[in-house]
């Protein structure tokens, strides 16, 4: 820093202007010496001045009105330098405006102490002196030229010619003329025998001369020379005019001259006193306006400079403030401001890279929690966490597709707000609300409840959250539908206990109904008709039961063994038709069926298909008591980018009974007196062995409605 | 072709006649000049300062469609100065010397009004077929004065002397 050169706010082309004006005005103040060869180009030199003086008035105006439009826009720097500007302005005035007025003062006073009454007077009283001196020289020459005219006095022409050779001799004239009443040259002489032709008196003399007959004054002849010219008239016959020519003597006229000059002069500075005064002032004025205008311009150009830094800062700092870092300032000086700049500079680098740094850490953490979020969206649980006042903050893809309910409603809503939204959903939504309220620890608990798609059963576990400090400040819930998982135990349950059955049961009846045929083949014979009618009827009460049981034995192998055998695709609709026409003929029974354009088109199992339809019409048909309105409706529908052929079967009988709903689907539950109650849980094996669904619609407040979802086959063709 | 005119005030002088005939082989101008000194003038004249006029003269061929020509480009200077011991006022010509003596203003102002027979041509440098034109200004020499008088005399219409130029054609 020390040792970098400091730059001055002066450029060259600055210096050269003021150089200029230093000349211009130098020049102007040389012409004003009257003995100057500069002054024929005082006007030339006072009209360039001026001219300068109008071109930096506008420089300083064109500046002025910038400042102006800059502070009121209020720009960076704009403010400091009217300051700037004013404060060397008023500097600078205040001592050349005193000089200036000091100046003025002493060059009137001094010019005025030039002149004064006693000069004045002395320069008339020498004048004066000068014309009595020549005044009294000519009276004498006067005097003495009349006495001469006595001796020409009736002088004969050719006499005359003689005498005034020694007339002009003897008086000391320097030319004598002897002219006629009408100008005529009637003699002459002179000192110069070369000038042939004497001096002759002009209209004016002759006109003074006939009124008065005599004429004397003193006439310049050449440049430096005065001469006495005397004219009188001659008393003759016919008068006649003798006019003699004296000189003044080379020391008398240069005294006279030297005081005509002198008077000259001083009355002409008088005359020009109030002009040489405004000449003086114009061009004290004009030096002072250039220097001053020069010196407001160049504080612009200089205070320009000097601010400019601080502009940029003013400018870097709003940059930054505004959230742009990278803002690098220009190092235009190499002094403090420059260092100024210089550290300004580092500090945004410095603020830039943190600012950067920041970012990528913030860039990671959002990629770590987007990663995170992926994994959580994408699990087969639902994950939702709460905040300390229990509103959900997020929850996953998976709790949304658990519970049926939008995005949109999930998030920044407690579970009881969504219970009024959604108030199938009230019971588990309470059991969570109140565990999670009342767990101290990490719970878990298994929920069932009634959901759209029949009933759902939840494993939920729980885990509150708190903070560093120990404060509650949230919980986590994770949730999975295990509906699937429970129905497929007690499947497994059913079918074993079925395949037991079968086993053990089915063997001994055979036996049993052989036994009771052959007792009554064997007995009934020999006992009495009394005893004879007991066996019979006890036999073959035995053989029916058996029969019962072997039939029971079959439902429930035919509930073991494994649906889906043959798959094939199936069109829905001509199939339910088929069915359909089988029970046409009950009398008393109405059917509706409503298929939807379009191939309803399933793949699987077209008997068990078949038997799962005759299972839902016998259904039906028990549950309306054979009078009544059965409705068979197909229509496809989308459910998780799949599609789905839905069946719907409604009667209008007197419905299932509430408690009854959750358990419909499973062996041994029926409503009827007969059957072996395993007619809906081979339906729902066969659909679930299909990859569908069945539930019972709980909307429908008349009669029974189930509704079967099996995947559509994704060959359009059969 | 000719400088614009100037302002011409109550003050300037003014061209009563002028005329250029042909006398001999020779042509030559003839004319009568008014000067109306202003008070200042004649003020500044009493304090000895010397006045100069330049009778500007000038002849010119006309041209249709370029500018015109000038054939002659002359003046005449005259100085005028008042002699405090002798009480007179002494006209110069500036250009051949000659020195005048007046013992007032009105007739060494006569002097310079008049111009008579001042050459300006011969006669076989005109062409029969062309036509010429006269022109003649008198002008106050401004820059003449006293330094501190310049700048006033520019400003101060007392000091606005010179006449415009009078132009006329040339009778052959």
């Amino acid at each position: 820093m020390a040792t970098e050169k400091i730059k001055f706010p002066f450029n060259l082309s600055v210096l050269i202007l003021f150089g200029l004006i230093l000349l211009s005005l130098q020049l102007m103040s040389s012409a004003t010496q009257e003995s100057s060869e500069l002054s024929a180009m005082y006007s030339w030199l006072l009209l360039v001045n001026a001219l300068g003086s109008v071109v930096l008035l506008i420089l300083v105006g064109a500046n002025i009105y910038t400042l102006i439009q800059h502070t009121k826009r209020r720009e960076a720097g704009s403010r400091l330098t009217t300051r700037m500007v004013s404060l060397f302005v008023v500097l600078a005035l205040a001592p050349a405006v005193i000089v200036f007025y000091f100046s003025m003062q002493f060059l009137h006073q001094g010019i005025d102490s030039w002149f004064n009454v006693e000069i004045d007077r002395a320069m008339e009283d020498a004048l004066e002196l000068s014309q009595a001196s020549l005044d009294q020289r000519m009276r004498w020459h006067l005097k003495q030229t009349q006495q001469l005219t006595e001796k020409l006095e009736d002088s004969s022409e050719s006499l005359v010619t003689l005498e005034i050779e020694n007339l002009r001799e003897q008086s000391g004239a320097s030319e004598m003329t002897l002219f006629s009443r009408q100008g005529r040259i009637i003699a002459s002489s002179s000192i110069n025998p070369g000038d042939i032709l004497p001096s002759l008196p002009d209209e004016h003399i002759w006109l003074q001369l006939r009124q008065n007959a005599e004429y004397v004054a003193v006439a310049p002849i050449h440049e430096e020379e005065l001469m006495i010219r005397v004219i009188v008239t001659v008393k003759a016959q016919e008068p006649q005019y003798l006019q003699a020519l004296y000189p003044v003597p080379v020391r008398i006229a240069d005294l006279a001259d030297s005081v005509e000059f002198a008077f000259v002069r001083y009355q002409e500075m008088n005359f020009l006193r109030d002009s040489l005064k405004m000449s003086f002032s114009l061009a004290l004025s004009l030096v002072l306006f250039m220097s001053l205008l020069a010196a407001i311009w160049v504080a612009f150009i200089s205070i320009r400079n000097i601010i400019a830094p601080v502009k940029e800062l003013v400018k870097g700092t709003q940059a930054v403030a505004s959230g742009h870092y990278d803002q690098q300032l220009p190092v235009i000086a190499q002094d403090d401001l420059g260092f100024l700049v210089k550290s300004f500079n580092d500090m945004t680098h410095r603020i830039a890279v943190a600012r950067d740094e920041t970012r990528q850490a913030g860039f990671e953490v959002e990629n770590q929690r987007a990663y995170l979020e992926t994994i959580l969206a994408n699990l087969t649980a639902g994950v939702i966490s709460f905040d300390e006042l229990y509103k959900i903050r997020t929850a996953n893809q998976a709790a949304y597709r658990i519970f049926h309910i939008h995005v949109n409603q999930f998030i920044g809503r407690t579970l009881l707000e969504l219970i009024e939204s959604y108030s199938e959903l009230a019971e588990p939504l309470k059991s969570i609300q109140r565990l999670l309220e009342q767990a101290d620890d990490i719970w878990q608990q298994r929920i069932a409840f009634l959901g759209p798609n029949g009933r759902q059963e939840l494993l939920c576990r729980g885990t509150p959250l708190f903070s560093q400090e120990g404060q509650r400040v949230g919980a986590v819930v994770v949730f999975d539908d295990v509906t699937d998982l429970i129905q497929a135990q007690k499947n497994a349950a059913w079918g074993e206990v079925a395949r037991r059955l079968a086993h053990e049961i089915k063997n001994p009846l055979t036996p049993i109904q052989l036994s009771a045929e052959r007792l009554q083949h064997k007995l009934s014979d020999k006992l009495e008709p009394a005893d004879a009618g007991i066996l019979q009827r006890s036999t073959r009460t035995i053989i029916q039961q058996v029969e019962a049981m072997k039939e029971m034995v079959d439902d429930f192998s035919e509930y073991a063994k494994p649906s889906k055998k043959q798959t094939v695709d199936i069109d829905l609709s001509s199939l339910v038709q088929e069915v359909l026409a089988l029970y046409a003929l009950k009398s008393g029974v109405k059917f509706k069926a409503d298929y939807e354009a379009g191939f309803l088109i399933i793949n699987g199992d077209p008997v068990s298909i078949r038997q799962v339809l005759h299972n839902l019409i016998k259904n039906a048909l028990e549950a309306i008591d054979a009078h009544g309105l059965i409705e068979i409706t197909l229509h496809k529908v989308q459910k998780n980018n799949t599609d789905f052929i839905e069946i719907a079967l409604y009667d209008n009988g007197p419905g299932i009974k509430d408690e009854q709903i959750e358990k419909i689907f499973e062996p041994y539950v029926t409503t009827k007196a007969k059957g072996t109650g395993l007619g809906l849980a081979i339906v729902k094996k066969i659909i679930e062995e299909h990859g569908g669904a069945i539930w019972i619609d709980t909307n429908r407040k008349v009669g029974a409605g189930f509704i079967i979802q099996l995947p559509a086959s994704n060959s359009k063709q059969l | 072709m000719l400088p614009f005119s100037g302002y011409t005030g109550e003050f300037a002088a003014e061209v009563k006649r002028a005329e250029i005939t042909l006398q001999g082989d020779i042509y030559v101008l003839s004319a009568d000049i008014v000067y109306r000194l202003s008070d200042k003038a004649k003020e500044a004249l009493q304090s000895g300062v010397p006045l100069f006029w330049d009778i500007q003269v000038r002849l010119l061929q006309h041209r249709d469609v370029l500018w015109n020509k000038m054939l002659v480009d002359t003046a005449i200077r005259y100085r005028i100065q008042y002699h405090a011991l002798l009480n007179m006022y002494r006209v110069r010509n500036e250009v051949d010397g000659e020195v005048y003596n007046f013992s007032t203003l009105p007739a060494a102002l006569d002097l310079m009004s008049t111009i008579s027979d001042f050459p300006l041509i011969e006669e076989t440098e005109l062409a029969s077929e062309n036509q010429y034109l006269g022109a003649l200004r008198v002008s106050f020499d401004r820059e003449a004065l006293p330094l501190p008088l310049r700048p006033v005399a520019y400003i101060d219409p007392q000091w606005y002397l010179s006449s415009d130029w009078t132009l006329w054609p040339l009778k052959k």
